[in-house]
């Protein structure tokens, strides 16, 4: 089984959406990717309630439509406590999803983030961050989280599943494999469309295969290239193509997440376990945000994402 | 046949480069299946004296250039560029250059850039321009280097139309003059394709679709990158099978045979 554990689909905003869905996954059909985790992320960086919950509601219709290839993870800014809170417990109790994906509103080691790491234990399901460490101040976007923050937050919640997004994202990625290694609790996803030579190798060696996940973030021949590429043994190729993704969607399914029961997904092209939707799940507590967590000034509203 | 336009030799000064070694490159070759490459000096990349780089790559190649292909690394503005293109040509058996204006800190533009490009062009030898060498994100603390952009080029394609041009390491052509049809630049450009999307955005395919199989060429980027992903684009490249053997080899040849037609006119000649 290989998973893609980084992947988006296409906003709706754009005319090509549909097609754009399609060619994901024929991308994948060509690469032998079997399934996908994909998340859908608002065009600007700062995403209001309605956005993301418009978002998840079209990563849920793409499930639907390719059922067994698409993973849903959903998308949500902690900054919208209540709400992203709720959106969670909807998505993943209640539609299947199998994952959270979380971007670059707030750096993830700060406080308002820490609820939303309760809720994902409390479900057992992972959290993909995204993350990159540059030497220079990154004025695009303010509060990136890097993998030290992905770190500590793993140090405050050993038993949260966290997934450091693209180390071949274009950061500094052997400060990235350095400082994730004082986390054993945290995984490092290989996706991004940097190919550097020796990445993968460096990050086995450091951390261990059995943290890494295999990714692509939508630059597709780079993340398959740089496995096939990697100077390691097939065992440990697979678990970095689907294997260990595959434990960590497990450990949910297993009574951990109160939001979650286990079942199995037949069609397409294999199958795994995913979360049926639940009425365990109690209804989310109201939370305020923090008094500190002011969106950012205008400008960055509007600054659209850029590919990793 | 496969034929790498992009490689390097030695060690760079911001990251540990494995297979820096000609006999390590090779080893990587053989696993990877590619005959040949054509490689500079990643040192000379960060060296005041570029030439110092060249040297240490001379020496690396000597005993294999039936595969290894020697590319000068030239600054325009050191001194005694054109004593360094000399030798580099004559006695290192330089077939082409790389030029690196944004580390060596000039213009493309600029009068000494557009002499060093003549001279080379006189000599026959390609003139390859690498658009980065590393992602800018993860650039060093002490060297805060851009990407080339290629709107900078163009003025030069149009500047030296007799020298051939062979682009490195880039993307987003599509966008740019560069990857249009009907640019009204001369065709003395080739694009290599280690950064170009071959599924989704498909660049590769639609520089294939207006360029044409004759303006791509194959390129790694190794040892800097793992070769395999510039390899797996060929494989998922829908075209022809004898426009991906144009940009598997053949355009790297005929361009290479060029240099050494060239060269053996020159020697007829003296």
């Amino acid at each position: 089984m290989v998973i893609d554990c980084h992947a988006h689909l296409a906003h709706h905003s754009s005319a090509t959406w549909e097609a754009d869905d399609r060619r994901l996954i024929e991308a994948a059909d060509k690469l032998g990717i079997d399934q996908l985790c994909c998340s859908t992320l608002t065009p600007t960086f700062w995403a209001t309630a309605e956005g993301f919950r418009e978002c998840n509601e079209w990563t849920a219709q793409a499930m639907e439509r390719f059922p067994g290839r698409v993973l849903g993870c959903c998308y949500v800014n902690p900054g919208f406590s209540r709400e992203a809170l709720e959106e969670i417990r909807r998505c993943v109790g209640g539609r299947g999803f199998v994952g959270i994906k979380l971007y670059n509103q707030y750096v993830c080691s700060e406080p308002v983030v820490w609820p939303i790491v309760e809720l994902a234990i409390e479900l057992g399901v992972p959290i993909l961050q995204h993350a990159g460490h540059s030497h220079y101040p990154n004025k695009e976007q303010p509060r990136l989280s890097d993998a030290g923050h992905v770190a500590e937050l793993s140090r405050r919640y050993p038993e949260a599943m966290l997934i450091c997004a693209h180390v071949c994202g274009g950061g500094d990625w052997e400060w990235t494999i350095k400082a994730l290694r004082s986390a054993p609790g945290a995984f490092l996803d290989t996706s991004g469309s940097v190919t550097d030579e020796g990445t993968l190798e460096m990050a086995a060696s450091v951390l261990g295969v059995d943290r890494l996940v295999f990714g692509c973030d939508m630059s597709m021949t780079a993340g398959v290239g740089k496995i096939r590429a990697a100077r390691l043994g097939e065992r440990e190729k697979r678990k970095i193509l689907g294997g260990n993704l595959e434990g960590i969607l497990r450990r949910g399914t297993r009574g951990g997440g109160r939001g979650a029961t286990e079942g199995t997904r037949g069609e397409g092209r294999g199958s795994t376990t995913t979360r049926q939707p639940s009425t365990l799940a109690p209804p989310a507590p109201p939370l305020l945000p923090p008094s500190n967590l002011a969106p950012p000034a205008s400008g960055l509203l509007r600054r659209r994402r850029r590919p990793c | 046949m496969l034929i790498d336009v992009n490689a390097y030799l030695g060690h760079f000064a911001f990251r540990q480069l494995r297979h820096a070694t000609a006999a390590a490159l090779l080893r990587l070759m053989d696993r990877k299946g590619i005959d040949k490459a054509a490689v500079s000096s990643a040192s000379a990349i960060a060296y005041r004296n570029p030439q110092a780089g060249n040297e240490e790559l001379a020496a690396e190649v000597r005993r294999h250039r039936d595969r290894l292909i020697p590319f000068a690394v030239i600054n325009p503005f050191y001194a005694g560029w054109q004593d360094d293109l000399r030798i580099c040509h004559e006695e290192f058996g330089a077939k082409g250059l790389r030029l690196y204006p944004k580390w060596h800190n000039y213009a493309l533009a600029d009068p000494c850039c557009l002499d060093l490009v003549n001279a080379a062009a006189e000599r026959g030898l390609i003139v390859s321009i690498p658009i980065r060498v590393e992602d800018c994100r993860q650039r060093h603390w002490l060297c805060d280097v851009p990407d080339l952009q290629l709107t900078e080029i163009v003025p030069l394609l149009r500047a030296c139309p007799d020298a051939q041009f062979i682009l490195l390491n880039g993307l987003g052509y599509v966008k740019s003059p560069l990857g249009q049809k009907s640019n009204g630049l001369p065709s003395n450009y080739a694009i290599e394709i280690s950064r170009l999307s071959a599924l989704l955005g498909n660049e590769l395919g639609q520089l294939l679709a207006t360029l044409g199989a004759g303006r791509l060429v194959f390129g790694t980027g190794m040892p800097f990158n793992y070769p395999d992903p510039a390899l797996l684009k060929l494989d998922v490249l829908e075209a022809a099978d004898g426009d991906k053997e144009r940009i598997r080899w053949q355009n790297a040849a005929r361009l290479l045979d060029q240099v050494a037609r060239h060269d053996r006119a020159n020697q007829t000649r003296t």
